[in-house]
């Protein structure tokens, strides 16, 4: 059994924090949540525990998504994401699974599903990765930066800014997360309807990577930094 | 605290969800691994606690469709109903051999199926929860994950006082989380649910506030 305390309390979500649906020109939202509203439950022992160490079944790789072997890089800008995982109360998050997967520098994923397309594949670039957090909750990538890619189908067609998708499996069912972490300064950031789906501005910025300071970068890899934060909480606060 | 951190005291609003998207890799998924809750660790053998199950089902869009290459994740209990967790005052005599976690990727029909075993009932504060695994859907579309509970045939009186099926106004969606029996099959007991994710009121699945 973990020796840190871990959450046991999960006030519902902040709504204007998290996306509202159905999202125009996205029909999927509208197909694929419920017409019913959904109902409240309480928060049972099965709701409040989860996987104690889900990097044991969930094997964490190199989480170097732009260097699949010696002397094969991947096209596009070298870039390492870097972070950490905490929880409400701003504890660090050990062992928690962390996925990403991406387009390449062209917009393309490497996905079957995902043919049809002019914007070519990189066969130097994986696309996927997984990694654990470490005691202190920090987690890194070395990958490339995505490029952007046109929502197919109408009405309104729009752009997808750069974005990486990242889901982290952390100490409780409750405080499961899927996202996606997006770069500052894209013009395309403001005009996505899937990032729009944050009512709160405060909200929709904290899914943007800070950029660190150029000048600290040594090597080739321009470097984010992005936090993440579970849900979750202790229902008693550590004494200050 | 961190630079990000709670100084103050006061709470760090979480991270905002976002959908999955249409291309969750495949490669991150390995069938009959990844959605077989048996066992703690890839290789490591099965549980041999309790009775073996697979509860399968389809994910299915607004007028029947399927939901293609979406993630359903089911966490349960034992067979003994505790949990490997500190939340469990009993979690000293949880099954060590059991995760009782598994994800699945929905193929090109929709279908899903975990590999696991009848988890036991338990008291809780809310109340005596019957034999339940808890069901997450990520999808395309679906910007935060749908959250409901499959329940067993047979438990009739548990399911009655169950305080989450409970938490379900009309027995006629009470009745829609419980899977059914399929018989058996490869050694073991078949459960079926489907996961209608929007439909008409006679068909969708009643989904929980996460």
């Amino acid at each position: 059994m973990p020796d840190h305390p871990l959450p046991d309390c999960f006030p519902p979500y902040d709504e204007a924090g998290q996306p509202q649906v159905p999202i125009e020109g996205y029909a999927a939202t509208a197909r694929r949540n419920p017409a019913r509203a959904l109902f409240r439950r309480p928060h049972t022992r099965t709701e409040l525990t989860g996987p104690l160490d889900p990097a044991a079944k969930l094997v964490p790789g190199e989480g170097n998504l732009a260097v699949p072997g010696p002397g094969r890089v991947a096209l596009g800008q070298l870039i390492h994401i870097s972070g950490r995982v905490l929880d409400e109360d701003g504890r660090p998050v050990r062992g928690a699974v962390l996925e990403i997967w991406q387009a390449n520098a062209a917009g393309r994923y490497a996905n079957p599903l995902d043919a049809a397309r002019d914007a070519p594949l990189d066969p130097n670039f994986v696309g996927h990765g997984r990694v654990a957090t470490d005691a202190e909750g920090r987690y890194g990538f070395f990958t490339v930066k995505p490029g952007a890619y046109p929502v197919p189908g109408g009405p309104g067609r729009w752009w997808r800014p750069p974005h990486v998708h990242v889901s982290v499996i952390g100490p409780s069912s409750l405080s499961r997360l899927v996202t996606q972490m997006y770069f500052p300064g894209d013009p395309l950031n403001p005009l996505d309807r899937i990032l729009n789906a944050l009512p709160d501005p405060a909200a929709r910025e904290r899914l943007i990577a800070r950029q660190t300071d150029p000048a600290e970068v040594e090597g080739e890899w321009l470097a984010y930094r992005f936090t993440l934060v579970l849900r979750g909480r202790r229902a008693t606060p550590p004494l200050p | 605290m961190s630079a990000t951190g709670s100084r103050s005291g006061a709470p760090l609003p979480p991270t905002g969800w976002q959908t999955l998207g249409p291309f969750f890799p495949q490669a991150l998924f390995r069938d009959g691994v990844d959605n077989d809750l048996r066992r703690r660790r890839a290789g490591a053998p099965p549980t041999a606690r309790g009775v073996p199950i697979r509860l399968r089902g389809r994910v299915l869009e607004e007028g029947g469709g399927p939901c293609v290459n979406a993630l359903v994740e089911a966490w349960q209990a034992d067979a003994g109903g505790r949990f490997r967790h500190p939340l469990d005052p009993d979690w000293r005599e949880a099954d060590p051999d059991f995760l009782g976690w598994g994800r699945a990727l929905t193929d090109a029909a929709g279908r899903y199926e975990f590999l696991s075993v009848l988890p036991g009932g338990y008291r809780d504060a809310a109340g005596p929860r019957a034999p339940h695994v808890n069901l997450a859907v990520l999808a395309s579309g679906v910007m935060r994950r749908l959250v409901t509970t499959a329940f067993f045939p047979g438990f009739a009186a548990a399911n009655a006082a169950d305080p989450v099926l409970s938490a379900l106004p009309d027995p006629a969606l009470r009745a829609r989380l419980v899977a059914k029996d399929e018989g058996e099959a490869e050694g073991a007991r078949i459960f079926r649910l489907d996961l209608v994710l929007r439909g008409d009121p006679e068909t969708e699945t009643p989904f929980f506030l996460d």
